[in-house]
């Protein structure tokens, strides 16, 4: 190995110095895992990371308020659907750098653009999973439910969109989960949540904030899917009572759980 | 199905559409609004009348903007800080009072409005001669409803550095060195470097340097000096402040032909939202003690004892006597913005 001496050398970072020497620290040191950052970059830490949460939120919020219509018009208008996929589609393809450059003559520099830009990429996944979700609404139910009487509003709200929770639920996941990562980039304007910090820690080669505003990132992508799937199990009681409570229902005879009382019947159709 | 349920359902759409339109400009405001308040929370600031400083992406601007934003409190003005990457994202925001206060760099503000203005191939009115240079930036920035505060006399001239190895292979002091020396040269920088002037143009036609490719690694960041040092890229573009070129075992080469202008420190402000007499005064007092020593030292100890440049900045304000203004004026009156 004597002759490769630059084999033996490490990376950088891979260095450790097991010798500290006083009055310098592991800010200083420029180490990769860093208790002290923790600590004196606290307050940036929680601002970034709340900055995230709240533009992540806003932007899969009206992302979904957004695509629910948008899959509404596509199944119902059949020749519209492959062109609103197909743009939602093409939207999610453009890079997200020239996403906001893009958006930046209409907003200037502000969260909105940002937002705005989270939107239109949330909506692939939204509009696709609501889509799907809709369409296989078993037709019988549909039918029993117009032999009842109910109008397509209540058709909707109370029939086709439950029996659709799944899939949009899982778009949403995974429309939120996406939706954490991208943000970061709103740092090039300066409304990035914890891309602030990672852009920053980049630019002046600071490892410890570079790993701390990455660990934060992943960690609050899971804390997100892991609450939407806890929202999902709440919204579905249907999902858990399963089989058991189904024959527990055909014992006691039919009962539907989704007619209301004293409620203007629609006409039939 | 009826016409008259086609009809509901048709309305009820184009009521959920109007709906979720609605909220798209609604929200778009109020996130304004609260991203406005964050932002001062920061600082300090009141979340109405908060002045702005813009803060481009490298540490010395950082530094500036909050030396600047220091001062500015210490006048009585809220303020926040806010970093945007580039030149070409911050300056149309500066223009329309999103943000009020930005250091800036004489001559290199000078080029960019000219180019903006006349176009890219307009005659270069930026010189190494400060008042020539001021006086150009003036003429330029004032249609634009921007205020350019007096410079100062510290400066941060773009400069090149190369790794000391290459400078000792191939006997390199000056840029005119390394024209003479025919090689080919992958250069570090941003991406506006092909566009600019004093980057890849001027290292062409004034020094006759064989630039075969820029590699937008950023300017002076990590990436770029490490590119350098590895031997990626050959040379990197760097400033005459840079204090960590030492780590990456790089060396600045001499502007012997002087292709870099005046770049002093200045501070611009929006005429309408900034225009206030407080913000000139405080500002100046700032820009008459701060020199070139002083900025290269702030950047150091951001980069290289990682303090924060809002500490770094805070100490060397009060050092300074710059801090403790405050009862000489009386709450802000100017300085709302937008």
């Amino acid at each position: 190995m004597a002759e490769y001496p630059e084999l033996l050398e490490f990376p950088r970072f891979w260095q450790s110095r097991p010798l500290r020497q006083p009055g310098r620290s592991c800010l200083t040191e420029n180490s990769w895992i860093c208790g002290k950052y923790l600590r004196v970059y606290r307050q940036e830490l929680t601002g970034s990371l709340v900055q995230h949460l709240w533009i992540t939120a806003t932007a899969v919020a009206i992302g979904l308020v957004v695509a629910l219509p948008l899959a509404l018009l596509a199944r119902r208008v059949r020749s519209l659907a492959g062109p609103v996929l197909a743009v939602t589609t093409v939207l999610y393809t453009i890079p997200s750098l020239a996403m906001f450059s893009l958006l930046l003559p209409f907003w200037g520099i502000s969260a909105a653009l940002v937002v705005t830009g989270l939107v239109l990429y949330s909506l692939t996944i939204l509009v696709r999973n609501t889509l799907a979700g809709l369409r296989a609404v078993p037709a019988e139910a549909v039918e029993s439910a117009k032999a009842l009487g109910y109008g397509p509003g209540r058709l909707l709200c109370t029939v086709e969109l439950p029996l659709a929770l799944p899939a949009v639920m899982a778009g949403l996941r995974l429309a939120t989960v996406s939706t954490v990562a991208l943000t970061t980039v709103g740092a090039i304007i300066g409304y990035g949540g914890l891309g602030n910090l990672l852009l920053d820690g980049i630019n002046r080669d600071f490892k410890a904030q570079v790993l701390a505003a990455t660990v934060l990132c992943v960690l609050l992508a899971l804390a997100a899917d892991a609450a939407l799937a806890v929202v999902q199990w709440l919204l579905t009681p249907w999902v858990r009572r399963g089989r058991v409570a189904v024959r527990v229902r055909r014992r006691r005879g039919p009962r539907n759980p989704a007619s209301g009382s004293g409620k203007r019947q629609a006409a039939p159709s | 199905m009826t016409t008259a349920r086609k009809r509901r359902t048709a309305a009820a759409a184009l009521l959920l559409a109007a709906c979720a339109g609605g909220c798209v400009t609604g929200c778009g405001q109020s996130l304004e609004q609260r991203a406005r308040a964050h932002a001062s929370a920061g600082t300090g600031g009141g979340a109405h009348g908060a002045l702005v400083v813009g803060s481009a992406g490298f540490t010395e601007s950082a530094v500036l903007a909050q030396l600047y934003a220091h001062v500015l409190a210490a006048a009585g003005h809220p303020v926040a800080v806010r970093t945007v990457q580039t030149r070409e994202l911050y300056e149309p925001a500066l223009e329309n009072g999103r943000i009020d206060v930005v250091p800036e760099y004489a001559a290199t503000l000078a080029e960019f409005l000219n180019t903006k203005t006349h176009g890219p191939k307009a005659a270069p009115v930026a010189s190494p001669d400060l008042p020539v240079t001021m006086a150009a930036l003036g003429r330029l920035a004032v249609p634009r409803g921007l205020k350019v505060l007096p410079a100062g006399q510290a400066a941060d001239r773009n400069a090149f550095a190369v790794s000391k190895k290459f400078a000792a292979a191939h006997h390199l002091k000056t840029l005119s060195d390394l024209g003479a020396a025919k090689l080919k040269i992958k250069l570090a920088a941003g991406d506006e470097c092909a566009d600019r002037r004093f980057c890849e143009p001027g290292l062409k036609s004034v020094y006759g340097i064989d630039i075969t490719s820029v590699d937008p690694k950023g300017v002076a960041t990590a990436q770029s000096k490490q590119a350098v040092a590895d031997g990626t890229d050959q040379m990197v573009l760097t400033t005459t402040t840079d204090a960590t070129l030492d780590t990456y075992g790089l060396v600045l080469l001499a502007d012997d032909k002087r292709l870099q202008n005046a770049d002093n420190v200045v501070p611009v402000v929006n005429a309408r939202t900034a225009g206030d007499p407080s913000v000139a005064a405080a500002l100046g007092r700032l820009t008459a003690v701060l020199t070139t020593a002083d900025l290269a030292a702030l950047d150091r100890k951001v980069d290289a004892e990682r303090l924060k440049p809002a500490d770094v900045a805070a100490s060397w304000v009060k050092s300074k006597g710059l801090a403790d203004r405050t009862s000489y004026y009386a709450p802000p009156t100017g300085g709302q913005s937008t």
